[in-house]
């Protein structure tokens, strides 16, 4: 099983992952990484916390954890899918299993289940062409994925994919 | 220094950017995002030229190009005038209703939209805001997300709580892009709500308590703001006045 998320943030905790970083404006994009990590979003009161750390506005902050698409501002669920959506996964259909996973979980790209398990994102390219489409499910790689196929890993992660929202 | 613009020989200071020294010459070279206050921000592109030095020609960004050697520079040849119409073009595309871009889409015979565009926008992302904002010490607003998704706000689209009001970013705006509203007594603007504080003398709004604050701290003067810039110069002048009687 890949690595669970996570952590709910809080102060002391976005403390110690601001405070391993000097002071600095050029800091900012790796404490964002770090924070993107532990709690797989960046929380509002984290930014606030690093406009303070370095000195910076929080709109200047806000500004750049928006531009980035490796930085989410909303929670991601606990398993986080990643359909590749590069030119070789699209021309084999990624768009049919990000219908599918519409169909069974009822969340489109960008979107959490609210029971907060599922989320689902679309990648420009993960390089892995050869084994087109894929789906990354947190950091597990699954290969050339098929629309029955994607139904499968959703229920071995404990998602009701028979209970579609037809 | 001399340089060489658009076939006219110029004095110039070493350093200062071509698009200074176009304008120091009366060389007119279009911007979209520059302003005398801020410097060039090379956003717009508008005010590329062609720089030839020796046997080199290439095209840069005038506003943001210091001058360090003896170039020769055009300002409109017919790739630059390519470059500027596009520019136009997609800016009057993102902003048709714009009055500032309809009159530069007529200047620049671009084509007219023929398709669905969003009525509501009026921002050219020039970010002349921004830096007005920065400039003005609160820096509450910044450009957020990427792309076709880009525009202008405040973190989270709430009322920032950096904003001062000072409504610096309305004023330089060329689009008229960013709202601002005033009542008898109140100012709104980023989704914030001021009170206002409008003149003694002839009622012309001066500006909100957390501007007029933050003014008299940052200028460690304790200013009477009873009064509009206009009644306060009345009010000086007559002042002065009376020192030559």
């Amino acid at each position: 099983m890949p690595a669970e998320i996570k952590t709910e943030p809080n102060e002391k905790l976005l403390l110690s992952i601001i405070n391993n970083y000097p002071g600095e404006k050029r800091y900012i994009l790796s404490i964002m990484q770090d924070m993107q990590k532990q709690f797989n979003y960046l929380p509002r009161q984290g930014l606030e916390m690093i406009a303070l750390h370095v000195a910076s506005p929080f709109s200047q902050v806000y500004s750049m954890a928006t531009f980035y698409k490796a930085f989410s501002l909303v929670p991601k669920g606990r398993i986080n899918f990643k359909v590749c959506d590069g030119t070789a996964c699209h021309i084999k259909g990624s768009n049919v299993i990000i219908d599918q996973i519409y169909q069974h979980l009822g969340i489109k790209p960008g979107e959490t289940t609210p029971d907060g398990e599922f989320s689902l994102e679309t990648v420009n390219c993960i390089g892995a062409c050869a084994l087109a489409p894929a789906v990354l499910a947190n950091d597990r790689v699954y290969p050339k994925v098929t629309s029955a196929g994607i139904v499968e890993i959703i229920k071995s992660y404990g998602g009701h994919a028979d209970a579609s929202s037809k | 220094m001399r340089i060489i613009i658009d076939e006219k020989p110029v004095e110039v200071e070493p350093g200062i950017t071509i698009l200074e020294a176009a304008r120091q010459n009366d060389i007119d070279i279009p911007t979209l995002c520059y302003h005398e206050a801020f410097g060039g921000q090379g956003m717009c592109r508008m005010c590329m030229v062609e720089v030839k030095n020796g046997a080199t020609s290439r095209l840069v960004a005038s506003c943001t190009y210091p001058i360090s050697e003896e170039i020769e520079v055009s300002t409109s040849t017919p790739a630059i005038a390519r470059i500027r119409r596009n520019i136009i073009g997609l800016l009057y595309r993102r902003a048709p209703n714009s009055e500032f871009m309809q009159l530069l889409r007529e200047q620049y015979k671009c084509p007219e939209v023929r398709l669905d565009v969003n009525q509501e926008e009026n921002c050219i992302l020039c970010r002349l805001c921004v830096k007005a904002c920065e400039e003005m010490g609160s820096s509450a607003i910044a450009a957020v997300f990427r792309g076709t998704d880009k525009r202008i706000g405040t973190p989270y689209d709430d009322a920032a709580t950096a904003c001062i009001g000072c409504g610096a970013c309305a004023q330089i705006c060329p689009t008229g892009a960013i709202a601002m509203t005033e009542s008898e007594d109140r100012r709104t603007i980023w989704n914030k709500d001021f009170a206002l504080v409008r003149c003694q003398r002839c009622g012309q709004p001066v500006g909100t308590p957390e501007q007029l604050e933050y003014i008299a701290s940052k200028s460690g003067l304790a200013l009477e703001f009873g009064l509009c810039q206009e009644c306060r110069r009345k009010q000086a002048a007559v002042k002065v006045s009376g020192y030559h009687r």
